[in-house]
Parts: structure tokens; sequence; C-alpha cells
């Protein structure tokens, strides 16, 4: 190795938390140990950080996770392929629809089916929304670390009526588990277009007010620039991704280069920031926001125009007959049984799906050994890996940037530990 | 000179021993002051989360009583009926003493605050020096809990609150000395009194009515020294963007994390009263205290108890003001950095300060000093006092305007480097 490299790699090293609560050795400078976690405010969870401070400079952070563990990939492995689609809404619980999405996309590249367009339209649809709602829960949060409250609320004023979109859809405000192998669950209700629109209506106009609130408050921006930063080849050694990476001044999206979904038919820019700060991941975020308002003005119009048609496959092997059916055809009724019985039974093999969710690179990895149960299902979480680049950010900060640190990685610890 | 009403001289019994009337008098007066205070408390917890709610769109607390006003009595009941709990490893004493400690200098301020015309619990001569002494007393109350808690949180937030307290005492304290320089007397009482008048000239122009409105922070000293006031009452009351010391986000509760039930209510009292006391503090030194328009001319017409009511009103219409000036910040920025707290008290607001009271000096010399004290250099001995009072306005307004900007100017970050979001 080089040099370079072995200096990154003691660099980007994680320590564990006992590297710091060892004693000091002799001739060593001696420093404080503060535990912050797993029960603090502004850990967003249960993440527990090991902090070894001098005064109030960070010397070293190291991450403990696992408060959150709660089997989730292995409660999957006995559970058929459906059922274990409303696990995937309890691991990043700020954006459960885009866990669905990027599940039922690794199931179906096993299956092979298609799915109708209606289903993909509105699949971008809410995924789109659920960005906007996740990143106002990050920008509330992240506001009210640094003692900017009002932010909070007014971020959890619109991401209200997100979480009411989604409930007239599915039911369900958090907990959708509306995306299914297929399609979708149900068809879009009436009301939904002019639900959107409402929101789409008012959204750029909040935006501009969250803006007014924190963008050039002269305070906001001594919290925020300059703290934190990473270069950008620090940032994929590390593995960040997501608006963390983007922020480095790196373009990369998913959506964008690896499309899925028919993302490469929607008109949406890839905001970039330079400096990688925390102040530059608001920024990337922020701008985020008002790209995915545009992508749901899109996808709605093209729903419109699409009229009413199939949401759901019309394979009957994976995706159940309707009920009208199974009342007159034999052969439904005999679907039916199977499906909620047994279940579908992918070819044997494994496959990767990866979407971009809020957080970053969002990939879901199954193993297939053609019973109806997945053999092991992973998911590459961004929250755990962006993480990752905690203790090399913080180092040098003080505890208060180390709060506002942990807020601008937007970590989700049900993500972190599954 | 009979400034004061002696509230007991309605109980003056004949023949009754002096030192009963002494006593009397002193536990009327302290009952007051305290009962006051806990329901000056009760109001302003009240209205800080009822004006905060209505700024973030929600309702905030309306269910205890009319608007929800009794709530903070039912927060009071609650907290008297929690369980007191002492950390083992806390030092008891240290620990139990400590909220005592942080409440009993505050309350002790608001003994010495001119409360309306003629409406003084204690009139000390040096009633500027007392304010600055005991309210840094209260800083040793929170040194005592952060320690005795034996908690790493509680310990940095004592920390933080000690150097702040410190940082701030001091642009705080010089700010109030351009004022002295002003009255020529450290007595509170005689303050609101040479407030009278109208704006910046106050009664130095003969037959101009008396509106109560000459108050200092018309004049260029005063604006300054306000306003530096003002920020320090902020930082001292450890409101947002001050309110490090409890970081909630960053170090749990700060030093009042291992405190429970009535303990924790007393630290909640103590901070609130000492907003509410300098907000009464910046009222009676900046804002003209009891002064305003009606005042003098109920007195003039003979109708003492009226005048003092309405003095004693208009005054609590500046402190509840200024408190929701207060509020309204906390609802409006985010918090600061302690470092970037620091450098903000020893490099703007001291520069500034000191900058002010050289103002002040050079406002008296101008006002007041004679041709011969100047050294028959300047000829003010044949300028009406209003004339000496206008140039003096001009000399002041000019010297503070250009020490702010220079302060600025030389404290302006290095440009940062634009962040580009392309399309």
């Amino acid at each position: 190795m080089t040099i370079e490299v072995k200096q990154l790699v003691r660099d980007l090293s994680i320590p564990s938390p006992g590297d710091i609560t060892r004693p000091a050795l002799a001739g060593e400078r001696e420093t404080m140990v503060l535990n912050m976690g797993p029960h603090h405010p502004s850990t967003h969870g249960v993440l527990r950080l090991v902090v070894e401070l001098d005064g109030e400079t960070v010397v070293n952070v190291a991450p403990d996770i696992g408060y959150l563990h709660t089997g989730i990939e292995k409660s999957m492995e006995s559970k058929t392929y459906q059922k274990a689609l409303v696990m995937t809404d309890r691991t990043d619980y700020l954006a459960p629809l885009s866990n669905n999405l990027s599940y039922v996309l690794a199931v179906e590249q096993l299956l092979g089916c298609t799915v109708p367009e209606r289903a993909t339209t509105v699949r971008v649809l809410l995924v789109e929304l659920q960005r906007i709602s996740s990143h106002l829960v990050w920008l509330g949060t992240h506001a009210l670390d640094l003692a900017a409250m009002s932010v909070f609320l007014y971020g959890f004023r619109e991401r209200e009526q997100i979480l009411d979109i989604f409930e007239l859809v599915s039911g369900a405000r958090m907990m959708t588990s509306y995306f299914r192998v297929g399609g979708l669950a149900y068809d879009v209700p009436p009301e939904f277009p002019a639900a959107v629109q409402a929101l789409l209506a008012i959204m750029p106009e909040r935006i501009d007010e969250y803006e007014a609130l924190l963008t050039h408050n002269p305070i906001w921006l001594e919290r925020t620039r300059g703290i934190g930063a990473i270069d950008t080849a620090s940032a994929i050694a590390l593995g960040v991704t997501g608006p963390a990476l983007r922020a480095t001044g790196f373009a990369w999206d998913l959506r964008r280069d690896m499309p899925y979904c028919g993302y490469e038919t929607y008109e949406f820019a890839v905001p970039i920031a330079r400096n990688g700060d925390i102040y530059d991941r608001y920024l990337v975020r922020v701008a985020e926001m008002r790209e995915s308002v545009k992508i749901c003005a899109q996808a709605l119009d093209r729903l419109i125009a699409l009229g009413p048609g199939p949401y759901v496959t019309s394979d009957r092997k994976i995706a159940p007959p309707p009920k009208s059916e199974i009342t007159h055809s034999m052969e439904s009724l005999i679907h039916h049984f199977k499906l909620w019985t047994e279940g579908f039974k992918p070819p044997r093999g494994d496959t990767l799906a990866a979407i971009e969710s809020p957080r970053g690179e969002l990939a879901t990895y199954i193993v297939s050994d053609g019973s109806p149960k997945p053999y092991r299902v992973h998911f590459r979480a961004p929250s755990f890996v962006n993480l990752q680049a905690l203790p090399h950010m913080a180092r040098g900060h003080l505890v208060a940037d180390l709060v506002a640190l942990i807020a601008s990685m937007d970590p989700v610890l049900g993500e972190v530990d599954r | 000179m009979n400034r004061t009403i002696v509230i007991s001289q309605i109980l003056v019994i004949e023949q009754a021993p002096g030192w009963l009337v002494a006593a009397l008098n002193h536990a009327i007066i302290a009952g007051v002051l305290l009962i006051g205070g806990a329901i000056t408390m009760m109001l302003q917890v009240w209205v800080e989360r009822r004006l905060i709610a209505r700024m973030q769109d929600r309702l905030g607390p309306n269910r205890v009583g009319p608007e929800g006003i009794l709530q903070s009595i039912a927060d009071g009941i609650k907290m008297f009926t929690k369980e007191d709990i002492i950390p083992r490893a806390a030092d008891r004493w240290v620990h139990l003493l400590a909220p005592i400690v942080a409440l009993a200098p505050i309350a002790m301020m608001l003994a010495v605050l001119p409360w309306g015309r003629g409406l003084v619990a204690v009139d000390l001569e040096v009633g500027v020096l007392y304010i600055a002494a005991v309210s840094s007393i209260s800083g040793v109350g929170l040194m005592m809990a952060g320690w005795g808690s034996r908690n790493t949180f509680a310990l940095l937030g004592a920390m933080r609150s000690i150097a702040q307290l410190i940082a701030y005492e001091i642009p705080l304290i010089i700010a109030l000395l351009g004022i002295v320089l002003l009255t020529g007397g450290m007595s509170l009482a005689r303050m609101p009194e040479l407030q009278a008048g109208i704006p910046l000239f106050g009664s130095s122009i003969p037959g101009a009515p008396d509106l109560g409105l000459g108050w200092f922070i018309f004049t260029p000293v005063g604006l300054l020294g306000g306003i530096i006031f003002f920020i320090c009452a902020l930082a001292e009351g450890e409101r947002t963007p001050f309110d490090i010391p409890e970081a909630d986000s960053e170090i749990v509760a700060g030093y009042m994390t291992e405190y429970s039930g009535m303990k924790f209510a007393v630290f909640y009292i103590a901070q609130y009263l000492l907003n509410f006391a300098l907000a009464v503090l910046s009222a009676v030194v900046f804002l003209g205290g009891w002064q305003g328009p009606g005042v003098a001319w109920l007195a003039d017409a003979g109708l003492g108890a009226a005048a003092s009511l309405l003095s004693l009103l208009w005054l609590l219409l500046k402190a509840w003001g200024l408190f929701m000036l207060m509020v309204v910040i906390r609802a409006a920025v985010p918090r600061l950095r302690v470092d970037q707290l620091m450098s903000f008290a020893w490099k703007y607001l001291l520069p500034l300060a000191l900058v002010n009271v050289a103002s002040a000096a050079l406002w008296v010399g101008l006002t007041e000093w004679s041709s011969i004290e100047w050294g028959n250099l300047l000829p003010v001995d044949g300028l009406a006092p209003w004339q000496r009072i206008g140039v003096a306005a001009l000399v002041t307004a000019v010297i503070n305007l250009g020490a702010t900007r220079w302060v600025l100017r030389i404290n302006r970050a290095p440009a940062a480097a634009p962040v580009v979001v392309p399309a």
C-alpha cells in the first residue's frame, strides 16, 4: 500500500467504543469520555456514541449501534415473499414506501414479471412524496437540534398533509405496505389527484418559508458552514451515498444514473453543492425537495392522462385475482387459494435492486432457493453505511457540532440496525 | 425628598413599638414581592407557551382554566408530587442547596427595582452596583448544581453557564455604566425620574409638555447601551440564541439534568424570574421605567394614587413587551455554539460597550460642563441646555455609529466559497 492509501485507511477507520473507554496510557493526554445516547434527545433514535472529549473538542467518536436490532432480515426468511413485504416498512420508518419499492423491484426481477404503467407511475409519485416527507422530518429535526424550533413545526404541518395522502391510498399513514409484487395493493381512490394537486400547489412556497428562516440566517450559517466537511474521495471510500455524497460535488443519483421505474422519462435535476459540509447537505436536500415536487407534478399529469386501467399485473400466479372473479371462476379460486396458502415460487438465483431512497442508495439483495420463502434477504441500508463517515467528519469539531452532524447525516436507526 | 411610599404607613398604629412596625413593614414587602414574583412566573410560562404556539401554527395549552391560564398551577402541582431524586453519587448537600442559591439572589434583585411612581421597596443609593453584585451570585448555584450532581452533562452545562455568565456580565455592566454617567448616580429609583419630558431633550426645553417620553433609548448612548444590555440580558437569562447551558439537543438539560420534582421547579422559577427581572431592569434603565404619557399630568392634577397606578401599568407594559420579544426571538432563531457565543461577547459587545461609555462621558461633558471646565476651549456656555443636548446627540451618534460599523467590519468572517446548486 502506498503511504497515502495507508493514511486514508487510518483516517477512515472506525473506532470501537473500547478504543475510547480504555484508561489513558502514561504520557498520553487525559481526555474525558462522554456517553451520548442511546437515550439522548438528539441521537435520532437509539444511536449510542462514545465520545472522547478534550474540553468540548471531539477527539474521537465511536458509534455503537444495535440498540434497535429487531432481526428484520432474519424474520423475512421465515415468511413468504408477500408476507415479508410488511417487514420492509419497519426498516427505514421515515420512508416505508421507498423500502417497499426496493423490495418489490427485487422480487419482480426474480420473477421476471412486468408491472402495468399505471402502477409504475403511482409508485414514482408516491416515492417522491415520500422523499419530501422524509426530508421534512430531517429538516425539522435538524433545525430543532440547533434550536430553530419553529421550522420543525412548519415542516411537520406539510408532512401531515403527505401522510394524509398515504392514508388515502393505503389506509395507513406510515406502515403502508402499499406496493405489492406486480403492482399496487389497490387502485388509487378518485380523490387522489386532487389531494396531490393541493399539496403540490402549496409546497414550493412552503419550502421558501423554511428557507427564509434558515438559508441566510447568520446563526444558521455559523453553525453549519465549514462543519463536518468530507471530500468526494473519502465519501466514496466510506461508501457514503445520497445527499451527503452529492453535497461534496459528485453528481451521483441512481434515479438518473441507473434508472428504475422509468425515471429516465421524467425531467428533473440532480442538485449538487461543493464543500460537503453540513450547510451543503442542507442546500442539497432542500433543492431535492423542489425537484421532487416537479417529478410529482409530471407523474400526476401522466396518471391523469393514462386514465383508469390495471394497477397490478394480470399474472394470476403472482397477484391474486379480484374478489369478483373468485365467486364464479374455479381457476381464480385455485389461484387465490394457492397464493395465500403457499405463495409464489421464484426460480433459484439471486438479485439486487437498488433505488435512490431519501437517505441514499437503498438496495435489496434476495437469494432464492426456489421455495416460496426467501433464502436470504439483505438490505444495503444507506443510513448504516453513511454512519461510518461520522467519526471521520466529527474529529476536531465541538460537541455541539456533533449534534448538528448527526442530524445532517439523517440516520434512521431502524434501518441501521434492521 | 420623599420618593418612596413606605407601604406600611397605612399600618402605623399609635403606640406600636418601632420594631414591630419595622418587622411588619419588611414582612409585607417581602410577601408582596415573592407572591408577585410567583404569579408573574406563572403568567410568563403561560404567555411564552401560548405566544410561541401561535407563532408555530399550533394551539399551546388551552385546557386548564380560561385559555389555559391555569396550566402553570397544574404543572406546579405535578412538580410537587414528583419524587425528589438525589443520585447516589451526588454530593447531597451541595445538590440540595444549589436551587436555593440560584433562586434567592434573583428574588433579592426584585427588591430594588422601582415598580412605579414612588413604588420602590428598597431605595438603595447603589442600586446598580447591588444588582450587578447580587445577580452574579446565582451563577454559584448553577456551578453547585453541576458539580454536586456528579454527571458529565451537568458538569458541562455548569461550566458553560459560568463561562457565559462571566463573559456577558462585563458588557452588561459596562452598558449600565454609560447610563450611570448620564444620571450621575447609581440609584435605580432615580433613573425613571430623569427620563421625563420629551424624546431626546427630556425636560430641557422650557415650556415643553412633560410627556414622560425622555427615555434614554432615544439618545445615541442609550440606544447602543440598550441594545447591548438586551443582548446580554438574553445571555444572562439563558434564552435562545444563548440557551447553551441547557442546550437540550447537546447536553440534555445542562446543570438541571439530575434534578427532579420541586428542586427542578425552583431552577425553572429562578430562570423565569431572572428573565423578568432583566426585562424590568432594561425597561427601568433604558425605556423610561414607569414614565409614560399621562403620569405627570395625573400627578400634577393631584391624583397621586392614580398616577402611581398608571406608572405601574406603563412599567409592566414595557417589561412584558420585552419579555415577549425574548419569546419571539426564541421562536425565530437557532442557537449559537459555545465558542461563537464567547467570541460574540468579547469581540463585538465589549468594544462597543467601552466606546459607549466614552460617548456617555462626552455627552456629560457637552451637556453639563461649563466653558471653564473645558479650559475655555469650547464656548458651550452661550448655548441653551437643549441646544447643548442636540450637539451632544449629534457627536455621540456619529461616534457610536462609526464604532458599530468598525466592529462589524473587523469581525467580518472571510467570505466563504459560493455554493452552486446547478439545475
